[in-house]
């Protein structure tokens, strides 16, 4: 703990991995500003949205497993939970669930709108503007609003994701025109697979607000987005976006290589802006608002224990698989980028049932 | 001799190539021959891939191929202890007996981060299986996962094993390959370890894209390390179907690169005559060629869609995902 007394971060705010490289713990200690907004005891800290002058609660709110949400009805109750719970951030993406994601959500924020700041993603894939920019439509008509607080560009999974993005007529300027026509305020990227080519995306130097990876105990070391990017995010001002805390499905809490709660405490104690997690049901969400409110983050050497009891299993991807196969890209990537969809998964059962197994493309909703 | 510009390089490389081969391919119509790395063996710049084997109609079939291929002048031999649950091995040793010592004859131990006895277990598997008492080269397969380097090279692992079996006369020489990322390959290759071979995709594609070619093949050679090529139309011809170059452009390619020889599944007659009518009396591509025919390909090759076994589990054998704790074929197919 003197080490980071030292430089002058305060470990209860802002916990800093002993092995983050004394360069970057000079760069973490701007989130000192977390300080004064962290609220008492009981409530969800809520952090600084980047340089926006905003603050967003630290448990983000995924989108993904809403669809998996028993009826419409059980998603709006747990949206609305959430809410009333503390969160403030809610992610979604036009793929998730075929639009079912963004559906429930829009139903469950009505009447809750402005009290939420509300991201989805655009499915580009590196295809061309005007694609994203309908899709952006078709997520602000699921989402019943007429602007989004982020909108991101999602699974950057590829390694020339970057320049199609980057390209003339490509998402980038979707990016820049929903901006400017004020139907988004803030814009940024997402992707689970490569450290390097979300390095690449921010080289592009678009001026985006946030970014969005995964960061849990097994990334901390294996091709870690924790070390290579987290730093350039925190140097840069960028808002980060923590995923993934339980490393995708759960399988190591399942395995029982470390709890849930640790899993979240940890991903929480990284210095990130908020943390998305998917909530499929009530007792969920109570379990994540339980290590939530009135948060506290792990000390610096609880971080390190964790990430020595994890660094086995973490050391060939067993349990981050989105870095190391295809399981976690959605259909829409795979089928911009030509590769192998699989049979198995939501969206794709979804695509072959909305298009009576005909392989024709989706009807316009 | 270190060119850190990779134009220059390339022009190297490509100028290195061609007199390997224009020395070697001696006899217009035959198989050229090629020195492996610093071994006075001589193999032939085509080899015959093991796992095709196992995919061929029966032993009949498998046994004309391998006739067939050593009558055109094919001498390497290529297999692995787990392909086709060792079907692939059985054939390879049925269709060798009476011609064993004609062949250069390779398999792979499949520990994955096992330790050495479980190596030597499989190494008699293999032997009994090839119907031989020696192997020409015994390699570990699949260094795909990130932490197989390390695992290797733990006390009492697939390293000590390689070693082992050289005194103890049963292997000439060993080495390693993978088919995943360089950086596990340098990673391997920067413990110093003597190895004699080391295996590797190769293709018009790979050199723009995690590229063995430009990242490993060089350090293999610097080493004095004979550079095995696999994969030179994408693992299933990928690069056929979808990658709008011809069998011959492809093949051409990989050999035409300073490699002892290119790896190539056979699983029928008909493939191995297509083979070797691109190889008879083979004439490398020129670099102007090389370099044109990367550039076609350099766009299709930015995401690695035809380098599935780069960026996806397809190519990931049932072995190495049991001991990593991955699913398996049928839970995670990419």
């Amino acid at each position: 703990m003197g080490e980071e007394r030292e430089i002058g971060v305060d470990s209860n705010v802002c916990s800093i991995n002993r092995n983050t490289p004394l360069r970057n713990v000079v760069h973490l200690s701007e989130r000192l500003q977390i300080v004064p907004q962290q609220e008492a005891t009981g409530s969800i800290p809520r952090r600084p949205f980047g340089k926006s002058g905003l603050t967003i609660s630290a448990l983000g709110f995924g989108g993904h497993h809403l669809g998996d949400a028993e009826s419409a009805q059980d998603a709006a109750r747990i949206v609305s939970e959430a809410v009333d719970g503390g969160i403030s951030f809610f992610d979604n993406c036009w793929e998730y669930h075929r639009g079912k994601s963004e559906v429930w959500m829009g139903g469950g924020l009505k009447g809750k709108r402005d009290k939420v700041f509300l991201m989805t993603k655009a499915c580009t894939h590196g295809r061309d503007k005007n694609l994203a920019l309908q899709m952006l439509e078709e997520s602000l008509n699921r989402l019943q609003t007429d602007h989004l607080d982020l909108w991101q560009i999602h699974g950057v999974s590829f390694d020339n994701d970057p320049e199609l993005f980057i390209r003339p007529n490509g998402a980038a300027e979707a990016l820049e025109q929903a901006k400017r026509q004020g139907k988004v305020r803030f814009v940024g990227f997402t992707g689970h697979k490569n450290p390097a080519i979300h390095l690449k995306m921010l080289a592009t130097g678009f001026p985006f607000d946030s970014v969005q990876m995964p960061l849990n105990a097994f990334d901390a070391t294996f091709l870690s987005f924790q070390s290579k990017v987290l730093p350039e995010l925190n140097k840069r001002g960028i808002a980060v976006l923590g995923m993934k805390p339980l490393s995708g499905h759960g399988d190591a809490v399942q395995k029982g290589v470390l709890t849930a709660e640790e899993a979240l405490r940890y991903a929480m104690s990284l210095p990130v802006t908020t943390t998305i997690t998917g909530m499929e049901s009530l007792e969920i969400l109570r379990q994540n608002l339980k290590v939530a409110q009135g948060f506290q983050p792990m000390n610096p050497h609880e971080m390190k224990e964790l990430e020595a009891r994890c660094r086995p299993y973490a050391a060939d991807g067993r349990f981050e698989l989105y870095k190391t196969s295809l399981k976690f890209d959605n259909p829409e990537a795979r089928l911009s980028h030509q590769f192998p969809l699989d049979d198995q998964q939501a969206e794709v059962k979804e695509m072959m049932k909305a298009t009576e197994n005909t392989g024709r493309a989706f009807p316009k909703n | 001799m270190q060119i850190n510009d990779d134009v220059s390089r390339r022009v190297f490389l490509g100028a290195m190539a061609m007199s390997v081969a224009t020395t070697a391919a001696g006899q217009t119509g035959s198989v050229p021959r090629r020195k492996l790395g610093k071994t006075d063996v001589e193999v032939s710049a085509l080899g015959v891939g093991g796992f095709h084997l196992g995919g061929a109609k029966d032993q009949a079939e498998a046994t004309e191929i391998v006739h067939q291929a050593m009558d055109a002048g094919i001498n390497f031999f290529d297999n692995c202890w787990e392909y086709h649950d060792g079907v692939s091995e059985e054939r390879m040793g049925i269709a060798l007996e009476g011609r064993r010592k004609d062949a250069v004859l390779m398999t792979k131990v499949c520990t994955h981060g096992r330790d050495k006895k479980v190596a030597m277990r499989m190494l008699e598997e293999s032997l009994r299986r090839l119907r031989t008492d020696y192997l020409d080269v015994w390699q570990i397969h699949e260094v795909v996962y990130w932490n197989d380097p390390d695992l290797i090279f733990a006390p009492d692992r697939a390293a000590e094993a390689l070693l082992e079996a050289k005194k103890q006369g049963k292997v000439r020489f060993v080495g390693f390959t993978g088919h995943k990322d360089p950086e596990i390959h340098l990673k391997m290759l920067s413990h110093d370890f003597p190895f004699d071979t080391v295996q590797m995709p190769l293709n018009c594609f790979d050199a723009s894209f995690r590229s063995f070619e430009t990242q490993v093949l060089p350090e293999a050679i610097r080493r004095g390390i004979a550079p095995l090529g696999m994969k030179s139309m994408g693992g299933s011809g990928e690069m056929i179907k979808h990658g709008g170059v011809t069998p011959g452009e492809a093949l051409r390619y990989a050999m035409s690169l300073p490699v002892a020889t290119t790896i190539s599944g056979m699983d029928s007659l008909t493939v191995l005559q297509q083979n070797l009518a691109i190889v008879r009396g083979f004439k490398p591509l020129s670099s102007q060629e090389m370099t044109s025919l990367r550039e076609r390909c350099q766009e299709l090759a930015s995401d690695g869609r035809l380098e599935l076994f780069k960026t996806t589990t397809m190519y990931d054998g049932a072995e190495g995902r049991k001991q990593h704790q991955y699913p398996d074929a049928e839970k995670l197919p990419a």
